[in-house]
């Protein structure tokens, strides 16, 4: 079977569709999600800012966000790359298999949270390494199959590659102790996978 | 037989061998209370059935002659056009792990049988949504399907458009399984058995099952038996329904029994939540005999466990069945209360009330409260899921929850909650759905987790495009302060005036009991007094 040739998506389009998915996020934040040097991802900004599709908020939270019209011209422009790629089926399959590992993954992120003592579901305090690398094994084992539906992914359409980079990332923190990248860090696993989740929607134009 | 025991009073074997649900049903026999006839396949079935990877030799005889049993005890035929036989086949190991694994409801309705249910009852839709519930939990067991299959909008029950909107169903959801299986659904009742006893052993082995047990430090050796049980309809007529009950509130501890019951449907809707449920003293009214049997089985198995327990339930056609049950598990207030009156009761002496409660659940029991309603600001109320008060910023979706968290405490607000929103139920500090009832899953887990939490508040909306929350004619927007009491059911607005009840006479009568067996009367913690009670008793 062969596909037609799936193209790099260009970095505009990268950077509307990571407000997209990830929704108010800082410079640092957009150059993690889409691998773009923070120059090059900030005058990309500066032009859709300029043709009225993101905005820039500040207060306590600054950041870039999507207008409006920059969430409807995502959901334009996102459909004719899938569909140019001819990579709808293949998506679709994948987010299917990624449906089934989804509740396994928050499983974890809960067992990761709470664990129980005498029948009351308590605060994981991280004071047991013995189960806190049960359940970094699990993530692990989890990972390993998720990677497989990441790489269908990725040869439907590259841009899912960084999701892939990010993931492997996070575990690699998580293994070495730095204990926030399981579930807590904007660059954890669970929130690098909630992303992809939001991103497998966007991209098929499914509701949650 | 080898691998194959009857539930009855005299199944003579372990947990280990039978799975803990099977001997739950096995008390219930013993005990002399409604249960439909049936059989339980031994854990062994299942270890060899994960050591080849096929049924083990025999037990294909073994099952025909159970079911040639059981048409017997039943006088229907399993498959036939007359009478037809209908099962639930379902998992039980013998430790639990909730929701881990599969259940297959109406087993045996193939399209024949069906319509032989159909002439038998003298209502169709009644026999198509039986096979259309069949369908799906088979198809949810024998294909990796994660999304439901069945369409979500019932129609109300309309003779003519009902029957044709369950006929496509039924074909849909064919189809899925054709598509994602390769095969299609047997047409042949002791086919449809063989495969969803291989499904209920497979379940053993999804890897969402090793990592629970991973985590949870549970053999995975061990494997699960299957029971098969003649199927009970409670969305068989008018006076039919399924439900659950504790013997006393698992909010409170207070001795009345608490649950709730969903009439003219069957089992898996309650503990979903998906459905609004009505509260249990509603039965008394509608099906005064049920109700009278309900509670003579809930005092008798709670003497039999010298505990408060769980059962769920079904009645069909007014006769009321038991489908499971478990003891109660109460934690915090609710199991000082429990423990202090079952001493009332005589049911346990005070030392083993004492051993009964742990710190952890003495330190739960100090639950605070909304001071007073009037003062407060009240923007909703609902049924009060589990006790205490917790004070945060709205979030409306389970990741917008995680997300918010990072800055400050957030209550989760959702139409109802399922398994995928765990994490956001993990982020918050309280919980709000506005479905469901006082057993639905976000109940269970705000239990769980020790979290205030209000189920079933009519008429709260959340819109998901606005971000926004709407309940009593007032919208309040994502990020909103609010305030749960999930004793009272109070959703109030901003942070009112909270209380802490210091003064429980329970807590203060086991305190001093945990005095006498420790014999050190000084002035210390709470905790401290319970502990050094349990260590005085345990050194006996």
């Amino acid at each position: 079977m062969t596909w037609p040739e799936a193209r790099a998506t260009d970095a505009g389009l990268l950077v509307l569709h990571a407000l997209r998915c990830a929704g108010t996020i800082s410079l640092a934040r957009l150059h993690a999600i889409t691998g773009l040097d923070e120059s090059d991802a900030e005058s990309e900004l500066i032009d859709l800012g300029g043709d009225g599709l993101v905005t820039r908020l500040s207060g306590d939270m600054p950041g870039w966000s999507l207008t409006d019209a920059g969430r409807a011209a995502d959901a334009e422009r996102i459909t004719h790359e899938l569909e140019a790629a001819g990579a709808r089926e293949r998506v679709t399959a994948a987010y299917e298999r990624f449906l089934v590992l989804n509740p396994e993954l928050l499983d974890l992120c809960t067992a990761w949270q709470l664990r129980p003592v005498d029948g009351v579901m308590s605060v994981n305090d991280h004071s047991d390494p013995g189960y806190d690398s049960r359940v970094l094994a699990r993530f692990a084992d989890l990972d390993r199959r998720a990677a497989v539906v990441g790489a269908e992914l990725s040869a439907a359409l590259p841009r899912f590659g960084r999701y892939r980079v990010r993931l492997t990332e996070a575990l690699e923190r998580a293994a070495s102790g730095r204990l926030e990248y399981v579930a807590d860090s904007t660059a954890s696993y669970h929130i690098v996978w909630a992303e992809l989740h939001e991103d497998l929607l966007a991209t098929l134009g499914l509701r949650r | 037989m080898r691998w194959i025991r009857a539930l009855s009073p005299e199944a003579e074997e372990t947990a280990e061998t039978l799975g803990g649900k099977a001997l739950g049903l096995v008390a219930l026999h013993r005990l002399g209370l409604p249960v439909p006839p049936g059989f339980v396949i031994t854990t062994e079935g299942c270890r060899a059935f994960l050591r080849d990877g096929r049924l083990p030799e025999g037990l294909d005889d073994e099952l025909a002659t159970a079911v040639a049993d059981l048409e017997r005890r039943t006088g229907r035929v399993f498959g036939g056009p007359d009478k037809p036989l209908a099962v639930s086949v379902r998992s039980g190991a013998s430790v639990s792990m909730p929701g881990m694994m599969d259940t297959i409801l109406n087993l045996g309705l193939t399209a024949e049988a069906t319509e032989g249910l159909a002439a038998e009852t003298g209502d169709r839709p009644f026999a198509l949504s039986a096979r259309l519930n069949f369908l799906t939990s088979f198809a949810s067991a024998t294909t990796d399907a994660a999304a439901p299959a069945v369409p979500e909008e019932h129609p109300g029950r309309r003779a003519g458009t009902e029957e044709a909107f369950l006929t496509r169903s039924v074909e849909a959801v064919e189809d899925l399984v054709r598509r994602r299986s390769g095969r299609p659904v047997p047409d042949d009742a002791p086919q449809q058995l063989r495969r969803a006893v291989e499904a209920v052993f497979s379940s053993w082995d999804a890897p969402r099952a090793r990592t629970y047990r991973e985590v949870n430090g549970i053999p995975h050796d061990l494997g699960t038996a299957v029971i098969v049980q003649r199927m009970v309809f409670g969305n068989r007529d008018g006076a039919s329904g399924t439900g659950v009950a504790f013997s006393r509130d698992p909010n409170t501890g207070a001795d009345a029994p608490f649950g709730e019951v969903l009439f003219g449907h069957q089992g898996e809707e309650v503990v979903s939540g998906r459905s609004t449920t009505r509260p249990l003293r509603e039965l008394a009214e509608r099906e005064p005999e049920v109700w009278a049997g309900l509670l003579d089985a809930l005092r008798r198995i709670e003497e039999h466990y010298r505990d408060a327990c769980y059962v769920e339930f079904t009645f069909e056609s007014g006769e009321l069945w038991l489908l499971q049950v478990r003891p109660g598990r109460f934690v915090g207030g609710a199991a000082v209360r429990l423990a202090t009156e079952l001493v009332d009761q005589g049911l346990i002496g005070r030392e083993e009330a004492l051993l009964r409660v742990s710190p952890l659940h003495l330190r739960h029991a100090r639950t605070p409260r909304i001071a007073s309603a009037e003062e407060a600001d009240v923007l909703a109320r609902g049924i009060g899921a589990c006790p205490g008060v917790a004070t945060g910023r709205i979030a409306t979706t389970a990741d917008g929850a995680v997300r918010m968290a990072r800055t400050g405490p957030v209550v989760l607000v959702r139409p109802e909650t399922s398994p995928n929103d765990m994490h956001g139920l993990a982020a918050a500090t309280a919980i709000v759905t506005a479905r469901g009832g006082p057993a639905s899953h976000a109940a269970v887990v705000a239990r769980a987790m020790g979290k205030p939490a209000v189920v079933g508040v009519a008429g709260l909306t959340i819109d998901p495009d606005d971000a926004s929350v709407t309940a009593g004619g007032r919208t309040v927007p994502e990020g909103t302060l609010i305030t749960v009491d999930g004793t009272s059911g109070d959703v109030a607005l901003g942070s009112p005036r909270i209380v802490t009840d210091a003064a429980d006479e329970h807590v203060r009568r086991l305190l001093a009991w945990a005095d006498d067996a420790s014999g050190d009367h000084s002035a210390r913690d709470e905790t401290q007094r319970l502990e050094t009670a349990h260590t005085a008793l345990r050194n006996r």
